[in-house]
């Protein structure tokens, strides 16, 4: 896959943010997409444009592969067994055991990656910091926990 | 504001976060072990540049060319969020994914990503559940 400069895929990123508000006048976030996919059996909320930002997200992954000769459909993660050992259906327990956590963790939180790391800590939100120092502790922390159990398989 | 065009800002936003690499399980692990630090370059350099362009949007006292008051406040704090945080970063590095390279990578071709979809939803599903019958704050966002 062709990547950009971390400076430029952070101009990027941070860019669409104030974009995005000017065009619709909305505060990116994505989590919260998913809750509206839990909403589908209920009448549509004003919330409702968040499922649409969230399809269109598969939409650019297909765009940015199609750039690199792909997409190539993989069922797998090389990355992942190479990281911790793990192929087939242990490997999708992970993913799927992790986005429990994931999804779990931003309503809890409030937000994610997108709407508390770069939006609110943009703004200087104090929650938004707060959410961060939280993601980064639990992200390093599963990390050297995974790789211990892994028997230090990286 | 019609669909389309929400549909169109998400793919923008999943091309970026592709071309960022931040749909990459490598790279987020690497993060995470300190042996690639491109992503918190991409990181730091969004909040930076997302912050200059959000106070400009705010000194220019403008409203959204669709007419609406730009609504970019700040999310409220509440005991459950460093938690909350914790709990997400856990996912985070488990699945190399956060909710929105989840679906970016979907289209990358990276089919196993549905099991991070679908639990994300789960995971989603569940504190709204519980919160609900808890009655705290957890569904502001």
């Amino acid at each position: 896959m062709e990547t950009w400069p971390f400076w430029l895929a952070g101009l990027g990123i941070g860019a669409f943010v104030p974009l995005f508000a000017f065009a619709t006048g909305k505060a990116l976030g994505i989590s919260s997409g998913y809750s509206e996919m839990c909403a589908l059996n209920k009448p549509a909320s004003s919330e409702r444009w968040k499922l649409w930002f969230a399809l269109g997200l598969p939409l650019g992954g297909v765009a940015s592969a199609l750039l690199a000769g792909g997409p190539t459909w993989v069922a797998s993660s090389s990355d992942l067994t190479s990281a911790l050992g793990l192929g087939g259906p242990a490997q999708l327990a992970l993913l799927a055991l992790g986005g429990g956590f994931i999804g779990y963790g931003a309503r809890a939180a409030g937000g994610c990656t997108s709407g508390h790391s770069i939006v609110g800590i943009a703004q200087g939100a104090k929650s938004s910091l707060i959410a961060t120092v939280g993601f980064m502790v639990g992200g390093f922390a599963a990390t050297w926990g995974a790789l211990l159990l892994a028997g230090g398989a990286a | 504001m019609k669909q389309t065009t929400f549909l169109a800002a998400g793919a923008v936003f999943g091309f970026l976060l592709s071309r960022a690499r931040a749909t990459d399980y490598a790279a987020i692990h690497g993060m995470f072990t300190l042996t690639d630090l491109h992503l918190f370059g991409v990181i730091g350099v969004a909040i930076a540049t997302a912050a200059a362009g959000l106070a400009l949007l705010r000194r220019g006292d403008l409203r959204a060319l669709n007419g609406e008051r730009i609504h970019v406040a700040p999310k409220p704090y509440h005991r459950a969020v460093f938690a909350g945080g914790l709990v997400f970063g856990v996912g985070w590095a488990l699945s190399g994914a956060c909710p929105g390279t989840a679906l970016a990578q979907l289209g990358e071709g990276k089919l196993y990503a549905l099991a991070t979809v679908a639990g994300i939803a789960g995971g989603t599903w569940l504190r709204q559940r519980s919160a609900v019958n808890a009655a705290s704050p957890a569904q502001v966002s």
